[in-house]
């Protein structure tokens, strides 16, 4: 139902539950989705897509089974349909040779080391879906309650009208 | 799924109520009164089922009637019609009162770039202190005069952001976080029918009566309208101030900062000065508001102070869509069809103040599900035909003005207007709020505009 969606890439379970309780402020106008590995990343991508959704933010770990979570966002990137989508690692291990891949290749937008802060990770992912609503040109409405309010307000001051 | 289905109903519809009179004689009707009954009665269906765009009806109804009842119609006209000029349909979309309307566009979006808007409001905010009540009365206060000059929609938008940091603020349960987030959209919502330019429906009332030759200048309108809008919040804000008592004891509401010295900022604050004060003038100088009104286009435009990204993101649909409204008017007088529309019924047995009622309730009611530009394009030609035909005792500026005024108080549900979609959406305000607030305030409309109003302005002789 929800048009927005965040995924979570995440191989062990108990960090994943723990981010997807984190988020739980979001989960209100956002679709939260997770991942294992790259491969059922890829499949829950084509899920959000045939029900009608948007990518808006990715929350990847980088250390997986298979092809890494740098891998997966520098596949997204090179993707026109997701190149707009907010790109956030959340890991302990990448290294510099990975990180700085993923900022010159997949333009990362946040680093989040693990253990995570809570509001940190709030605050990051709140600021990220916003930009992408005003980048997008989405209609903000839906998400004043639950994300940056104030920035959609403003951004919908200059682009709405009296009917 | 469900948009796409009312779409295909909705054209369909359209389709079918626009070829029955055309294909059908009806009753004494001429050919082009029936091709005009066939573009209205399409322009209603598309108009109240948003099945297509409200500007695309707009530019659909300019088109239909330079193919079927102008001079260059590509159909035979009756030889005794006295076809009206294709290029005067077009000339809809840039009619003078259109002009004045963009001077406003023009005037709002630099105050919003340059945020003279937010400084102004903060500074006006500043004598209100610190009460709940008190600043409740002078959000509503600032918020209506602003959206005076801005659309209702961007006023309400702006405030609403400053606002809601006070409400994060506020403990959840709160009943004050409601009042706030209902009271900017429902101020927004007055304060726009209290000048020419500051909301569509009046830019409708005045485009046709100039097209009948009637000309109410900037400070006239005001002067009907601006008591309306006084007593209107005042009410509003009495009932939000008991409905919702405040528990916190004290509110800080933060909005704006120093104001921009730049030169483009100065050449506004100089520009917005002369001009509002031009408008307000008029009966001295006696230079139109709708010339006035292209002044600040000019200025700001070879200033430097407006740019082109600024002249991409003018709300030129809203325009467009007053643009057909006017268009609409235009034909259906030039086609007859208002003289055979207002013959369908006795009127003289009704007195003007059943007609008034009427008019009035009807616009509120249409006002509340569809949009009020919408509204008052479908009812404002039929008001204005109902007034010109000399069998009814009531002046086509009164039902005019009536008319424009009573859609601007239609507010009583989220889809009625985008400043109580806007509060909606911040989650702090229900639909049954809106519900009882705007139906109180649509019931006071009512009885103002209705039965208060026209004696008063026929007391005061405000009406050309």
């Amino acid at each position: 139902m929800n048009r927005l969606a965040v995924l979570i890439v995440e191989d062990e379970a108990e960090v994943r539950e723990a981010l997807v309780r984190d988020l739980e402020p979001l989960a209100g106008s956002l679709q939260v989705e997770t991942a294992d590995d790259v491969v059922d990343a890829r499949a829950a991508l084509a899920d959000i897509v045939a029900g009608g959704g948007r990518l808006a933010l990715v929350l990847a770990d980088h250390r997986l089974p298979g092809a890494t979570g740098v891998d997966f966002l520098v596949e997204l990137n090179a993707d026109p349909a997701t190149a707009a989508t907010r790109k956030v690692l959340v890991t302990g291990q990448a290294d510099h040779a990975d990180t700085i891949r993923a900022v010159n290749e997949a333009r990362l937008d946040r680093y989040i080391a693990k253990p995570w802060d809570p509001h940190e990770l709030i605050s990051i992912s709140v600021a990220a879906v916003t930009d992408y609503i005003i980048s997008e040109g989405i209609d903000p409405l839906p998400y004043v309650r639950d994300l940056d309010g104030q920035r959609l307000l403003d951004y919908y001051a200059r682009r709405a009208s009296d009917r | 799924m469900l948009t796409r289905h009312k779409g295909t109903i909705g054209v369909t519809l359209a389709i079918v109520w626009a070829i029955i009179p055309l294909v059908f004689p009806i009753g004494d009707l001429s050919i082009e009164g029936r091709r005009m009954l066939a573009i209205f009665g399409a322009a209603v269906v598309l108009w109240v089922t948003e099945a297509i765009p409200l500007y695309a009806t707009a530019v659909l109804i300019i088109l239909a009637e330079i193919v079927l009842v102008s001079d260059e119609a590509i159909v035979h006209l009756s030889d005794g019609f006295d076809a009206p000029k294709y290029a005067s349909f077009y000339g809809a979309l840039a009619h003078p009162v259109l002009m004045l309307f963009l001077g406003g566009f023009f005037l709002a979006d630099a105050a919003a770039k340059y945020r003279l808007d937010r400084n102004l409001a903060g500074v006006m905010l500043r004598p209100f202190g610190r009460s709940p009540a008190a600043i409740l009365g002078g959000l509503m206060a600032i918020t209506a005069l602003l959206s005076m000059f801005m659309s209702n929609t961007a006023t309400t938008a702006a405030m609403m952001a400053v606002v809601l940091p006070v409400s994060a603020s506020l403990s959840a349960s709160d009943p004050l976080r409601t009042g706030l987030a209902l009271s900017i959209p429902v101020a927004a919502n007055i304060g726009g029918l209290g000048t020419p330019v500051g909301t569509p429906p009046n830019a409708i009332a005045l485009g046709r009566l100039a097209d009948e030759g009637i000309r109410i200048d900037f400070l006239t309108w005001m002067a009907l309208a601006v008591p309306i809008v006084i007593v209107v919040l005042l009410v509003a804000w009495v009932l939000i101030v008991r409905w919702y008592p405040a528990e916190a004891d004290q509110v800080d509401v933060q909005i704006g900062g120093a104001f921009d010295r730049s030169r483009p900022a100065i050449v506004l604050y100089a520009t917005f000065t002369v001009t509002v004060s031009l408008w307000m003038t008029e009966p001295i100088h006696g230079v139109p508001s709708t010339i006035v009104g292209f002044v600040p286009v000019v200025v700001l435009l070879t200033f430097g102070v407006m740019d082109s990204d600024d002249l991409r993101n003018i709300n030129w649909h809203v325009l467009w869509l007053v643009g057909g409204g006017i268009a609409l008017g235009t034909g259906v007088s030039a086609a007859g069809l208002d003289v055979w529309m207002v013959g369908l019924v006795d009127w003289s047995s009704l007195p003007r103040i059943g007609l008034l009622f009427g008019l009035v309730l009807f616009s509120l009611a249409l006002s509340t599900v569809i949009s009020h530009s919408a509204a008052a394009n479908l009812l404002i030609p039929i008001g204005v035909s109902l007034a010109t035909a000399s069998t009814i005792d009531l002046d086509p500026a009164m039902a005019a003005v009536v008319i424009a005024v009573a859609c601007s108080l239609a507010m009583s549900l989220p889809v009625s207007t985008p400043p109580n979609a806007i509060a909606f959406a911040t989650g702090d305000v229900a639909t049954r709020d809106l519900a009882r607030t705007g139906l109180v305030l649509g019931a006071l409309g009512l009885v103002l505009v209705a039965f208060v109003a026209p004696p008063v302005w026929d007391a005061l002789g405000l009406l050309p």
